[in-house]
C-alpha cells in the first residue's frame, strides 16, 4: 500500500507498552519502510473505511519510552521516596525544623485532618520543585509576560518576593493560541465601553434576573458560530461540565469516557450517578468493543437495556497533545445509536481551516455531534464555557441546567470580550486579522514540532496540535529543565504525577499565534542548548531536516535510528 | 545429621499409619480418590451455554433503541423563557422593556454601578486584558489576585484567603477537598445546592439535621458517639465537619453559631461555614456571622463565601487558618483545574472591599433598611435583620405566579421568584419570592414596594 506524494497512511496503532508508534510516509523521508509496511498490512480492519473517513492525514505519534530512561526513572524516584521517608522521619523527631503549618492547639484532640501519607507526595518531592508552578505575573499573557521575582530561603517552603520584575520572558505556557490576550485593540475598547455601562457584576442567576441582553446576544453568536441551531452560555468552563452532564444522563445511562479525559468531564460523569466505563485514550476498538457489551448485555447483573449510551471526548488533550478521531467516533455512534458529547476546551479556534474547532479540522458536519462544549478562555481571550446543539437540547438546559438555576451568568465586559474576539476569528468584524491568526497558528505549530522533531526530542502526540509535550521523564530534570528555561527567559509549564502517569513527566509548550518566527527561533534554540545540558534528546527515531524539494519518487532518505 | 532427622520423622510417620484407626485410613483414602477424580474430569464451560452467537449480537444491536438525549420541553414550561434585561442590572433595572426598581438582584451595598469600582476594573482591564489564559499553577497567578487574597485574609482576619473563579464552584470545591469517602457530615436540611453539590462529590457519609435545630443535631451527633465507642478504631480515622450557611439562601435565617461551636468542642468536629448572603451584610463591619455573634474566628475552621454577592464581582473565595486553607491549592477541583478569575473582576473586587472598608455605616443603613420592609409586611413569618424575604406562596396558587411578577412590574417593582431544580433538590424548600433588600433604595421605594407586593397578592394569588 504505497501512499501517494505527501499523502499519508493512516496509522495503525501497534500497542508497544500502551504506546502508540506511527506507521508514516512523509514528504521526504520514510521511516524504517519495512516495519511500517509490516505494521500497516497487519492490521487491515478498518483499514480501507477509514480510509474514506479521514480526509486529511492523521498523523500521530507517542513514541515508546527508552528502557534505560524508565528504569532511571524509577530509580530516581526510588531514591527521592527514600530521602522523603528520612525527611520525615527526621521532622517527626525534630531533628529537622518543620516548615509547614500545624493544626490548633485546642484542636489537637481532633481526628487529624489529613492522613500523613496523603501528603508524602507534597511534602516531600513536590515541594522540592515547587518554584516551577504558580509563578506570579504582572502583564498580559501575551507572547511575552513579565513574571514577579521570588526567592525562597528555606527550600520552597516560603517564597518572598524581591521585587524585581523578570521582563520579556518569553510565554510558552498560556493557553493564548489566537493571540487574543490583549490589553489594547478592538476587543479591549469594547470590553472597556461595556464595563462602563453595565459594570462587571450581574447579582444573579440566569434564570433569576441576572439574564442580560448581553448574553442572548452571545449565545446567538456562539450557535452561529458552531453552526448549531442554538448555544447557551456559562460562567466558568470546569463548571460548564461538572453542572450539565449530570443534567443530560443520570442513573440508567452508560458513560463511556476517554482515559485521559479532563478533571471536569470525570467529576462530571461522577456526579450524574451514571455507570462510567473508560476505554484506551483515542482507542476506536477499545471504544466499540464497550459499545458492543453496552447494548448486548445492558446494564450488569439486572440486564435491562441502558437508557442512552453517552460518549465524552476532548477535541484536543491537553497533556499529550493528541486530536481525537472525530470520524471514527461519529461512525460508531451513529451506528450503535449513542450520543456524543464534544469537549473543545482546547482545540476550539485552535483547530480547523476557520477555526470552528475539531469538526471544522475533520471537515465534518457539526450537526452529528449531539452535544459541543468548549470553553472561551484558550482561544478568546476571556473566560466561561458554552454547550451548543440543537434547540430541544438547549431548552432543555436552560430549564434544568445547575448553572442557570444556581450560579451566577457571565459578567458583561468578558460577554464582551468573546462577542469581539469571535466576531474577529469570523471575519465578521471587516478585517482579515482572524484567518490571519488561525494561519499563524498553523504555521508555527509545524514549525516549532518539526524543529523539535529533528533535534531529537521525544514530542507526543498530533502534527496538528498547538499543545507540543516534550518527554522528561526524570523527576530531577522537570525541576532542571523549568528552572534552567527561566533562567534563559522562558517561561514554560513543566507537569508530572499526578497530572501524567509516574515516569512520563513532561514539559508542555502551548504556542500562539502571537508568537513570531523570531520569539520560537529563540526558544528553540534555548530549548536545544537545555536539551544538551540536561540529556533529552531520547529519540530513536531522528528526522532529518526538511530539504524544501517537492517529493521524489526516486529519493528515499533512510531515517537514522 | 538432616537424614538422620528425616528418618526419624518417617518412623514416626509409618508408626502413625499403623495406629491409625481404621475409618480414619477409609475416609484419606476416599479424600485422595476424589481429589484425583476432579482434577482430572472435564471442566464445565458454563459461558458457552449463554454466549450469544454473533447474529444475536447483531440483531440486539439493531433492536436496542436510546431514549431521547433530552426529554422534550413544553412552550410554556415556567424557566424557559428567561426575563431579559436591558442595560446594567442595578438599582433602576430595565426588565423586559419596563422599568422598574430592582428588588431582585443580590446587590446588597449598592456597588454593582459604584464608579470607584468601575474605574478600578478598567485600570485592570487596560493593563491585563481580559482573561488569564491559564489556570493559577500555569501562569495564571496575576499580582491582582495576590493581592485580593491578601486583603481578604486581613478583612476577615485570618491567616490565609484562596481565590476561586466562580461562586458556585468555591464550596462546591471545597468541601470534597477535606471530606472523603467515609467521612461524615452533619449538614443543615436547608443547605444550598451547591453544598449539596460539594457534598455529593466528597462521597462522604451525609447527616441532616433539621433546619436550625440544635437539638437535632446534637441527637445526631450522640448517636454517632455511640457507634465510636463500639468501633474506636474506625473513629480515630474518621473525620467530622459540620457544614451550615451563615445566613440561609433557601429560607432566610441565621444559623444559631454560638451553639454550633460549643457543640464543635464537645463532639470534635469541624465547623465549614458558607457565608455567600452573610459576607458584607452581618456584623458590625461586615464580617459576616461570627462577627454578628462576636466569635472569635479561629473557632471556624474554614469559612467561604462567594463575591458575587455584596462585592458585586465574580468568583468566591475561602479563608481560615493556613493549615486548612494551602490544602485547597493543591486539592480544590475548581481551583488546580480551571483557569483564574478575571484581574478586572478581582480588581473590582479589591476596590468593592476598600469601600466597605472605609464606609462602616452602611451595614447598618442596611440593617434599618431591613427592619423597615419586615414591618411593611407584616403577617409573614420570618426573622429579624435579613437583607432579603421570603413570603411563601402555597403550590395552589403557583398558577399564578407568573402573573403576579408581571403585574408587578408593571408597577415598577421587578421581583423573581426563587428557582430550584425541583427533582434534583435533597428537600425543596417551599415556593417563594425573592424581595431583597439593598442600600439603594429609599424608604419610599421600600414603602412602596411592600404595598404593592401585598395588592397584587391579594388580586392573583389568594
Amino acid at each position: 500500500m504505497r501512499p501517494g506524494p505527501g499523502g499519508c497512511c493512516c496509522r495503525r496503532p501497534v500497542r508497544a507498552n500502551g504506546c502508540v508508534a506511527n506507521g508514516e510516509v512523509r514528504n521526504g523521508y520514510v521511516r524504517s519502510s519495512a516495519a511500517a509496511a509490516a505494521a500497516a498490512a497487519g492490521q487491515i480492519h478498518h483499514v480501507t473505511q477509514n480510509g474514506g473517513l479521514y480526509k486529511r492525514p492523521f498523523n500521530e505519534a507517542f513514541e515508546e519510552t527508552p528502557m534505560l530512561v524508565a528504569v532511571l526513572t524509577y530509580v530516581g524516584y526510588g531514591v527521592l521516596t527514600l530521602f522523603g521517608y528520612l525527611r520525615d522521619f527526621l521532622r517527626h523527631w525534630r531533628i529537622e525544623k518543620c516548615h509547614h503549618a500545624t493544626e490548633r492547639k485546642e484542636q489537637q484532640d481532633f481526628v487529624s485532618l489529613y492522613q500523613d501519607f496523603e501528603n508524602f507526595y507534597t511534602r516531600n518531592l513536590y515541594m522540592r520543585i515547587r518554584d516551577n508552578w504558580n509563578r506570579p505575573i504582572c502583564s498580559v499573557p501575551g507572547a511575552r509576560v513579565d513574571i514577579m521575582e521570588r526567592q525562597s530561603h528555606d527550600y520552597n517552603w516560603s517564597f518572598k518576593y524581591t521585587g524585581n520584575i523578570i521582563k520579556g520572558v518569553i510565554n510558552m505556557g498560556s493557553y493564548n493560541y489566537l493571540g487574543f490576550a490583549r490589553n489594547t485593540g478592538s476587543c479591549q475598547e469594547a470590553a472597556a465601553k461595556v464595563l462602563e455601562e453595565y459594570g462587571v457584576g450581574v447579582c444573579s442567576t440566569r434564570q433569576e434576573i441576572g439574564n442580560l441582553d448581553k448574553h442572548e446576544e452571545l449565545e446567538k453568536l456562539v450557535a452561529s458560530f458552531l453552526g448549531v441551531e442554538a448555544a447557551m452560555a456559562y460562567g466558568m468552563g470546569f463548571a460548564t461540565n461538572s453542572m450539565n452532564i449530570p443534567a443530560l444522563v443520570g442513573k440508567g445511562c452508560l458513560i463511556l469516557s476517554d482515559e485521559l479525559n479532563h478533571a471536569s468531564l470525570v467529576l462530571g460523569a461522577r456526579l450524574s450517578g451514571a455507570t462510567i466505563r473508560i476505554f484506551k485514550h483515542n482507542n476506536m476498538q477499545s471504544l466499540e468493543k464497550l459499545l458492543k457489551d453496552a447494548i448486548v448485555y445492558g446494564q450488569p447483573r439486572t440486564r435491562r437495556p441502558w437508557k442512552k449510551i453517552l460518549i465524552l471526548v476532548e477535541g484536543i488533550y491537553s497533556m499529550e497533545g493528541s486530536i481525537v478521531r472525530l470520524p471514527e467516533v461519529i461512525a460508531l455512534k451513529k451506528k450503535y445509536k449513542a450520543y456524543l458529547y464534544l469537549d473543545e476546551a482546547h482545540s476550539i479556534g485552535a483547530l480547523g481551516p476557520t477555526g470552528r474547532g475539531v469538526v471544522d479540522y475533520f471537515g465534518l458536519d457539526p450537526e452529528d455531534v449531539d452535544v459541543m462544549m468548549g470553553t472561551f478562555t484558550k482561544s478568546f481571550g476571556a473566560s466561561g464555557g458554552y454547550i451548543g446543539g440543537k434547540k430541544e437540547l438547549i431548552d432543555y438546559l436552560r430549564t434544568h441546567s445547575h448553572s442557570a438555576v444556581y450560579a451566577t451568568s457571565l459578567s458583561p465586559p468578558v460577554v464582551e470580550q468573546i462577542v469581539t474576539s469571535m466576531k474577529c476569528i469570523m471575519g465578521q468584524d471587516g478585517t482579515t486579522l482572524g484567518k490571519e491568526c488561525i494561519q499563524q497558528l498553523a504555521e508555527n505549530t509545524r514549525y516549532f514540532r518539526r524543529r523539535l522533531k529533528e533535534m531529537g526530542f521525544i514530542i507526543y502526540g498530533n502534527e496538528d496540535s498547538p499543545v507540543v509535550p516534550l518527554m522528561l521523564y526524570m523527576p530531577a530534570k522537570i525541576g532542571a529543565f523549568g528552572r534552567e528555561m527561566l533562567k534563559r527567559n522562558i517561561g514554560v509549564v513543566v507537569v508530572g504525577f499526578p497530572a501524567t502517569p509516574i515516569i512520563e513527566s513532561r514539559a508542555r509548550f502551548c504556542l500562539s499565534a502571537a508568537h513570531t518566527k523570531e520569539i520560537l527561533d529563540t526558544a528553540l534554540k534555548e530549548i536545544d542548548e537545555v536539551g544538551d545540558l540536561l540529556q533529552l534528546k531520547y529519540s530513536r527515531h531522528r528526522l532529518v531536516p526538511l530539504l524544501d524539494r517537492p517529493f521524489d519518487e526516486t529519493t528515499y532518505e533512510e531515517t537514522e535510528d | 545429621m538432616a537424614t538422620a532427622a528425616e528418618q526419624w520423622v518417617l518412623v514416626e510417620m509409618v508408626q502413625a499409619l499403623y495406629e491409625a484407626p481404621a475409618y480414619h485410613l477409609i475416609l484419606e483414602g476416599i479424600l485422595i480418590l476424589w481429589i484425583i477424580r476432579l482434577l482430572f474430569s472435564k471442566t464445565y464451560k458454563l459461558q458457552e451455554r449463554s454466549d450469544l452467537t454473533v447474529k444475536e449480537k447483531e440483531e440486539l444491536i439493531e433492536e436496542w433503541q436510546p431514549e431521547p438525549l433530552v426529554p422534550p420541553i413544553s412552550k410554556d414550561h415556567p424557566a424557559l423563557n428567561y426575563n431579559v434585561v436591558s442595560g446594567p442590572p442595578s438599582h433602576n433595572i430595565v426588565v423586559n422593556g419596563k422599568k422598574c426598581v430592582n428588588f431582585a438582584s443580590f446587590n446588597f451595598l449598592g456597588l454593582l454601578d459604584n464608579p470607584r469600582v468601575k474605574a478600578a476594573a478598567l485600570a485592570s482591564l487596560k493593563k491585563y486584558g481580559v482573561g488569564t489564559c491559564g489556570p493559577r499553577g500555569f501562569y495564571g497567578t496575576f499580582d491582582v489576585h495576590l493581592d485580593l487574597e491578601d486583603r481578604l485574609a486581613k478583612f476577615m482576619k485570618t491567616e490565609e484567603a484562596i481565590i476561586y473563579s466562580y461562586g458556585f464552584a468555591t464550596i462546591a470545591s471545597a468541601i470534597p477537598a477535606y471530606s472523603k469517602r467515609g467521612d461524615i457530615v452533619f449538614v443543615d436540611r436547608a443547605a444550598c445546592f451547591a453544598i449539596q453539590k460539594g457534598l455529593q462529590a466528597s462521597r462522604s457519609d451525609i447527616k441532616l439535621f433539621q433546619h436550625n435545630d440544635m437539638a437535632d443535631l446534637e441527637r445526631l451527633l450522640k448517636e454517632q458517639e455511640m457507634e465510636d465507642q463500639k468501633n474506636p478504631r474506625k473513629a480515630r480515622v474518621t473525620r467530622r465537619f459540620i457544614v451550615v450557611e451563615g445566613l440561609y439562601m433557601n429560607t432566610g435565617t441565621i444559623c444559631p453559631l454560638p451553639e454550633l461551636v460549643k457543640l464543635k468542642y464537645k463532639y470534635k468536629a469541624r465547623i465549614f461555614l458558607e457565608e455567600s448572603l452573610s459576607f458584607g451584610v452581618l456584623g458590625e463591619h461586615g464580617r459576616g456571622v461570627t462577627e454578628h455573634f462576636g466569635i472569635s474566628i479561629d473557632d471556624i475552621d474554614l469559612i467561604s463565601a462567594n463575591m458575587e454577592n455584596s462585592l458585586a464581582s465574580i468568583g468566591g473565595f475561602c479563608c481560615g487558618r493556613s493549615f486548612v486553607i494551602d490544602h485547597q491549592r493543591l486539592s480544590g477541583q475548581g481551583y488546580c483545574f480551571s483557569a483564574s478569575l478575571p484581574p478586572l473582576l478581582a480588581a473590582a473586587a479589591i476596590e468593592a472591599l476598600n469601600i466597605m472598608e472605609e464606609n462602616p455605616g452602611i451595614f447598618l443603613v442596611l440593617k434599618e433598611k431591613c427592619a423597615r420592609i419586615h414591618k411593611a409586611l407584616q403577617g409573614d413569618s420570618i426573622s429579624e435583620h435579613l437583607p432579603d424575604v421570603m413570603s411563601t406562596a402555597s403550590a395552589a396558587q403557583l398558577a399564578n405566579v407568573s402573573l403576579f411578577f408581571i403585574q408587578c412590574m408593571d408597577r415598577s417593582i421587578a421581583l423573581t421568584q426563587a428557582r430550584y431544580l425541583e427533582k434534583e433538590e435533597k428537600c425543596l424548600p417551599p415556593p417563594s419570592i425573592r424581595v431583597v433588600v439593598t442600600v439603594e433604595q429609599t424608604d419610599e421605594e421600600l414603602e412602596r414596594a411592600a404595598h404593592t407586593i401585598k395588592e397584587v397578592a391579594q388580586a392573583v394569588l389568594l
